[in-house]
């Protein structure tokens, strides 16, 4: 069955903006629902990715899949870890990255 | 280039010319309500109970002001005149700011017939100051007179690609032509102090900012919490924000991209021209009248969104002296509160701007402010209090 689109003027790309050519997310410029490709920019290159679920202005998708533990960059810098397997695709947040710096909650449980 | 700003006798170079009236009380507030062109303090804290260095800082806070380029003379009042914490005698306050070449009357209740009496005799000064002041007029002076200071608040995604940028394009280019820029929120590098370590000016002062935040990580670890019920604050994780890490990698893109010159206590004057790192806490009441003190001539609050919704209004923060500048990427945050607003750089987002354009058009603005155009917060007659930051407990 031909989808609705068909036919019609091609959807404006939605964009998306990597900090840093080592990135493994990159921030997504305009709400994007499940589905829907993402155009990354980065120095001239464009990379697209189809996002798995919808994610809103200004959060972060992922550009590969990243193992539990492995670490999530942006800027170039790490901004934490992955707390649970990450999708390429998906929505990178509070849910499945978590931060590893001034942790006390990580010193107490380490310390007894 | 040059903005229009006030030669004071010290060779600092002012954005606005008040007579400043210190610290609080009826006597500043009856003496500011009747004379224009005069500013004052609100605080809470007199250091009554504080530690030394707690009382240093605040002395500390009352002399910079004092000092602030912005201010063509003093009144101070004298509150418990021979009585109080040395740190805090007024003759010690008048003196250091006297110091800077600027006219200091004292008003002191027990020899101006009472606070009747030292209202009246503050008034018939801060009349005559202020008329003084208006004779001086505005001189085209270069860029190396300008000092900075910014905040990041409410952030979200648009502060780390667009809104912080356009200051960072802003910092590096008054630091290139020779002035100062205050940057600083220690909390809020933790993460990215590896950046910043790396653009030091020598070893030491890369030490000194790993230092401050290793110092900063500890108190943190200390309360046993995990600091993501703290910051990012709720506002922060619901812009988009997931990490401290991540808040902090965006946060230092403010300040642009030279090298740093040192780390600054709270409040302390830098003693060169160039980028310093301010060793100071986020709070919109403590870290601006801190920047101002430490001579800022203008000062910047880079706003995110999240939390912000339905603030079609925003009220500057306390900068005493300094005009305060909101400046924002978030359109909806634009939107809403677009004539409190100087500056917008949500066209970098929308694609109708590049971040060297914005950062220049924000530039532009902040020369024009400098040199005398009202920033939207000084159309407002208001000011909340300022909550110095004191690190020390009470006693």
């Amino acid at each position: 069955m031909a989808s609705q689109d068909e036919g019609q003027e091609p959807m404006p790309v939605k964009r998306g903006l990597i900090m840093h050519p080592s990135d493994n997310v990159a921030t997504v410029l305009e709400e994007i629902r499940a589905g829907e490709e993402v155009a990354i920019l980065l120095s001239g290159a464009a990379l697209t990715i189809r996002a798995i679920e919808r994610i809103p202005f200004g959060f972060k998708i992922a550009l590969q899949d990243v193992p539990r533990g492995s670490v999530i960059r942006k800027y170039g810098e790490s901004i934490g870890k992955a707390s649970v397997p990450v999708a390429k695709g998906a929505m990178v947040h509070i849910h499945n990255l978590e931060g590893v710096r001034a942790r006390g909650d990580l010193e107490r449980s380490s310390v007894g | 280039m040059s903005f229009q700003g006030y030669v004071r006798s010290d060779g600092s170079v002012g954005t606005r010319n008040y007579v400043l009236v210190i610290p609080q009380g009826i006597i500043s507030k009856s003496i500011c309500e009747f004379i224009p062109g005069t500013k004052t303090i609100l605080s809470v804290d007199h250091g009554s109970g504080r530690t030394a260095n707690d009382r240093e800082t605040i002395a500390r806070v009352l002399i910079g002001l004092g000092k602030n380029p912005n201010v063509s003379s003093v009144i101070l009042h004298a509150a418990s005149p021979g009585v109080g914490y040395p740190e805090l005698r007024v003759e010690r306050l008048a003196d250091e700011i006297a110091s800077a070449g600027k006219r200091v009357e004292v008003l002191d209740p027990a020899k101006d017939g009472g606070t009747y009496g030292a209202i009246v005799k503050g008034m018939q000064r801060a009349r005559q100051m202020v008329y003084e002041a208006s004779r001086l007029r505005r001189e085209s002076m270069g860029d190396e007179h300008l000092c900075l200071g910014v905040k990041c608040g409410y952030s979200d995604a648009t502060s780390g690609i667009a809104g912080n940028p356009a200051v960072g394009y802003l910092y590096d280019k008054i630091v290139a032509e020779g002035g100062t820029a205050l940057f600083g929120e220690t909390t809020e590098i933790i993460g990215a102090e590896q950046v910043l370590a790396k653009r030091a000016v020598n070893p030491k002062v890369a030490q000194a900012i790993l230092d401050v935040v290793a110092a900063q990580e500890v108190r943190a670890k200390a309360t046993g919490l995990d600091i993501r019920t703290i910051n990012p604050v709720p506002s922060n994780i619901k812009g988009g924000i997931s990490s401290l890490e991540e808040k902090s990698l965006g946060a230092i893109r403010k300040a642009g991209t030279m090298p740093i010159q040192g780390v600054l206590q709270y409040a302390e004057r830098p003693t060169g021209k160039g980028l310093y790192f301010v060793d100071n806490w986020m709070g919109h009441l403590s870290i601006f009248a801190g920047y101002v003190a430490a001579g800022a001539n203008l000062v910047i609050f880079q706003l995110g969104g999240g939390g912000v919704a339905g603030r079609t209004l925003l009220e500057g923060s306390p900068s005493v002296v300094a005009p305060f500048l909101w400046t924002t990427a978030n359109p909806e945050t634009y939107r809403a509160a677009k004539d409190s607003i100087d500056f917008y750089s949500g066209t970098v987002i929308e694609g109708s701007e590049t971040p060297e354009e914005a950062g220049e058009r924000l530039y532009r603005t902040v020369i024009d402010v400098a040199s005398g155009t009202l920033a939207r917060s000084e159309t407002l007659n208001y000011s909340d209090p300022i909550d110095m930051y004191l690190q020390e407990p009470r006693f």
